[in-house]
């Protein structure tokens, strides 16, 4: 009795069970196309977060600190051009100062100033960058730290955004 | 071999090949995805080049639904 409804079974839906995870033609050739779609949506994505950056101007040029106020070999840090991006204000010399995103161009730890190397290091994973100049020295880092462009006026330090980020 | 046997081969290896050429083109537009990615991240980039990036991005959707298909309709004429 048991054999002759298995056979009835088989007649009706005549494809073994190992066969239904089977991936047919038509399906695995809708994942490409989905998958196309998807790349398609995230370039569109980036590329219109590029573009508005681009449209809402550049941030007026702001004054961080006084001139007197960072010794030689010391830092400073503020917040520009919003208040979540950390940057970090480094005197080199007596009159030569540099400005560059605190991020680590790794996985976006905080970098600090290493006066004694003259380096800006990044504690998570050992990368280390050049204070002159903010490219990549050792570690995993290899993009260079974003530059903020500086100014002296009224015995301030300025910044704004460099033209490589107004771009 | 018989005629239809025959075909059947042509028609799977045209096959093959256009799906060598779809995921050669789903490759090409995760390099263009990376391009602007780095792009929006560091603003090296410059405008024209994430214009360029997602204009192509979009030809290459479009040619792998066209694509798609054709190779649907022919596996249907098979």
């Amino acid at each position: 009795m048991s054999s002759r409804v298995d056979m009835r079974w088989k007649q009706d839906f005549p494809i073994p069970s190992q066969e239904d995870s089977y991936v047919t033609r038509r399906e695995f050739t809708k994942f490409l196309g989905l998958t196309s779609l998807a790349f398609f949506l995230g370039t569109f994505t980036a590329a219109a977060r590029k573009l508005w950056k681009r449209a809402a101007g550049t941030p007026a040029a702001v004054p961080v600190a006084h001139v007197d106020e960072i010794p030689v070999g010391a830092y400073k840090l503020f917040r520009y051009p919003t208040e979540n991006d950390p940057c970090i204000l480094l005197r080199l010399e007596q009159e030569q100062f540099a400005a560059f995103s605190q991020n680590c161009t790794h996985l976006a730890c905080p970098v600090h100033f290493n006066a004694a190397t003259r380096q800006l290091v990044c504690p998570c994973h050992k990368g280390f960058f050049s204070a002159q100049n903010g490219r990549p020295l050792s570690g995993p880092p290899r993009r260079g730290l974003a530059a903020v462009a500086i100014s002296i006026r009224r015995n301030q330090v300025w910044v704004e955004l460099s033209h490589e980020e107004r771009a | 071999m018989s005629p239809r046997v025959r075909l059947r081969y042509r028609i799977s290896v045209v096959l093959h090949m256009v799906m060598a050429f779809v995921i050669m083109i789903l490759l090409a537009q995760l390099w263009l995805f990376t391009v602007t990615l780095e792009a929006m991240e560091t603003g090296e980039a410059s405008t024209n080049v994430v214009i360029a990036a997602l204009v192509c991005s979009l030809v290459a959707c479009a040619a792998v639904w066209a694509l798609i298909r054709l190779f649907l309709q022919a596996e249907e004429q098979q």
